[in-house]
């Protein structure tokens, strides 16, 4: 177990630079998870991190030494790949012993860190078959056999369950989460599933175009974002985001009016400056967050154009009257029967222009 | 449906009558030739007769010991060889690997009485390039053209030159299918290049050896142009006589096609053999 330390970290492919100065702090058997869009750096990242990439700039440290020329198998980490990256042509046992047995380590402490991988991820009953013989999710556990053999300070995932049907991800999930729980190794993961990241995470780090957008713990990420990406990025359905204008100040903060509408009106108490009247904003609102009419801060009618029925939950997506998308969460008995309706925001979010959070 | 076969038949139809008349029919006529003698007029049923003195022939028996000769030296050392240019060619280090490339792949697209022509120039006694950088090394001139030695070295030397590229190309592409991850993967269990080399590359592409070897061996059985152009008819003295030299001996030089014929089902009887065996030995085990 380790700390990992990113410091002013910079990726560069040529003149093309992919991560902008990527400051990081992990603690020591902490879970933390590196989400974010596709080409954002997340994978570049982990890579460096792992020593598969060099880096243009800054440093890394894992449990206090600096690793920057310290090469990949000396860092005391283990990667498990988005492919398995498993060997094809041997059975699971010699995939699980290959780099002990290439490295000359005492066969008889091999086999009891095969043995105990084995018991760990319930394969032993499959030790003689060929990856090709194994079914998705049992790949995966094998690839993270052969990272738990090595015993790291530090486990790096690199999208391990993007190549798994839905079920078995949700299974896998909660193998990951148990194994952290049996290791308490200090684990970093990287998927672009945001579901994953807020399951999964002590804490997460929100990526994007190479630079990181906010770190913190998932429910701190979703109730409380620092702007419109990360607000947008976890959640789902995504956050609404309705535009408006700050249409002057009260005792109670800020006044808002949403666009095209001129008696919906929300008031927002801000901590720190309030941008002038007449600059337009972004009002942010979780689905969860619209109640019915007269039960929040203001009313909106909206009308729906489709219902989406998950059982308890439904969700509805619907048009403001200014023409924006929103999608309203309620529950099962409560899917109004017309195709207009009016709700209420009961909590929003403020956004500026550029996107930053008005608090 | 019936109509829809008939139509599809009717349209092969062209194809599958030169295919018949060209290719079936040869193949058929060459074997039922190999039963009768040929140097009679008119030819006549024998069937002990070609088959019989193919047993007895030495002439024939030095024509499959040399291609066996040629076949157990020369095919390894070449696929060897093409292992190397293929992780050359493999190699990030590797600066204008385009122009490598097209540099192993360029003797196969050489016209061979030109390259030929090019090799007994180089390894002339007097003249050639050979002799020249062995003298400037101290070493003595060899006749290469004059001794049997020399000259299934040159043979050797010349086939391996002319088809060691093209197979590198094939093992290069068997190569570049193996995913980065794996090598990734060895490199973080502190796996040397040299050990991943020989227990990851070499395994993950033995079906494209496999296939490189089946090719190779095929080649070699039927191998006739370099030791007719370049040892001038399997010189010295039938030293680098191949079954297929002999083959076109018989058939084309003596009109003797019912032995001919022999000596060809022979010779693809032995490559079938050898393949399958070869095959059979480098079988994925269970």
């Amino acid at each position: 177990m380790a700390t990992v330390t990113l410091s002013n970290v910079v990726k560069r492919f040529g003149a093309f630079e992919v991560v902008h100065g990527a400051n990081i702090d992990i603690k020591d058997g902490e879970f933390v998870v590196f989400v974010g869009p596709s080409g954002c750096g997340k994978s570049t990242l982990l890579r460096m991190i792992a020593g598969l990439e060099d880096i243009s700039g800054g440093e890394i440290a894992i449990g206090g030494k600096l690793v920057n020329d310290v090469e990949p198998a000396d860092r005391g980490i283990a990667m498990v790949f988005q492919s398995y990256a498993l060997y094809p042509h041997m059975s699971v046992e010699q995939n699980l012993s290959f780099g002990l047995r290439m490295t000359g380590n005492p066969k008889a402490d091999t086999d009891r860190r095969v043995k105990r991988a084995a018991e760990i991820l319930r394969i032993s009953e499959l030790m003689d078959r060929r990856p090709k013989k194994l079914s998705g999710g049992q790949r995966q556990r094998v690839a993270i056999g052969r990272a738990i053999v090595r015993e790291p300070q530090v486990f790096l995932f690199d999208e391990p369950l993007s190549n798994l049907d839905a079920e078995l991800r949700v299974q896998m999930r909660v193998e990951i989460s148990r194994l952290h729980k049996e290791l308490g190794a200090t684990m970093i993961y990287v998927t672009h599933d945001q579901t994953e990241a807020m399951t999964l995470a002590d804490r997460i780090v929100v990526l994007r175009a190479g630079h990181i957008e906010q770190i913190g713990r998932p429910l701190d990420l979703y109730d409380d974002p620092d702007n419109l990406f990360v607000a947008g990025f976890v959640g789902s359905p995504k956050m609404n985001f309705i535009k408006a204008q700050i249409i002057g100040h009260d005792a109670g903060g800020v006044v808002v009016e949403l666009a095209g509408q001129e008696k919906t009106r929300i008031t927002q108490p801000l901590a720190g400056a309030a941008p002038e009247t007449g600059s337009k904003v972004i009002v942010g609102v979780r689905p969860e967050h619209f109640g019915s009419a007269g039960e929040g801060d203001t009313d909106l009618v909206v009308t729906i154009d489709v219902v989406e029925h998950l059982g308890g939950t439904s969700f509805l997506y619907a048009r403001t009257a200014h023409g924006e998308d929103v999608v309203i969460q309620r529950d099962a008995a409560k899917v109004p029967t017309t195709p207009e309706v009016t709700v209420s925001i009961r909590k929003s979010y403020l956004f500026d222009e550029k996107g930053l959070r008005l608090r | 449906m019936r109509n829809r076969n008939a139509t599809a038949y009717r349209f092969l139809a062209p194809y599958l009558l030169i295919f018949s008349v060209f290719w079936v029919w040869p193949i058929i006529s060459s074997f039922l030739i190999s039963f009768q003698a040929t140097r009679t007029v008119p030819w006549r049923f024998a069937p002990g007769f070609n088959w019989g003195r193919l047993i007895g022939d030495p002439a024939f028996f030095n024509a499959l010991q040399n291609t066996l000769l040629i076949l157990v030296i020369q095919v390894p050392v070449m696929i060897a060889l093409a292992m190397v240019m293929a992780v050359l060619l493999n190699s990030p280090l590797l600066k204008a690997k385009g122009l490598y490339r097209f540099a192993f792949f360029a003797p196969v697209v050489v016209g061979e009485v030109a390259y030929s022509a090019v090799f007994r120039l180089m390894f002339s006694l007097d003249f050639g390039i050979v002799n020249k950088l062995l003298n400037s090394v101290g070493l003595p001139k060899i006749d290469w053209f004059s001794n049997v030695t020399p000259a299934m070295a040159l043979i050797m030397i010349a086939v391996t030159w002319r088809w060691a590229g093209y197979n590198a190309i094939i093992l290069l592409a068997g190569m570049q299918s193996i995913p980065e991850d794996v090598y990734e993967a060895a490199t973080l269990d502190r796996v040397s290049k040299l050990k991943q080399f020989f227990y990851i590359t070499l395994p993950l592409l033995k079906p494209v050896i496999v296939f490189c070897l089946v090719l190779s061996i095929i080649g070699t059985m039927q191998l006739f142009t370099e030791p007719f152009l370049i040892t001038e008819r399997g010189g010295p003295g039938g030293g680098t006589e191949t079954l297929g030299l002999l083959l076109y001996r018989q058939g084309f030089r003596s009109l003797n096609f019912g032995y001919a014929s022999a000596v060809a089902y022979t010779m693809a009887a032995l490559a079938i053999v050898i393949t399958l065996v070869q095959l059979w030995l480098t079988r994925e085990k269970q």
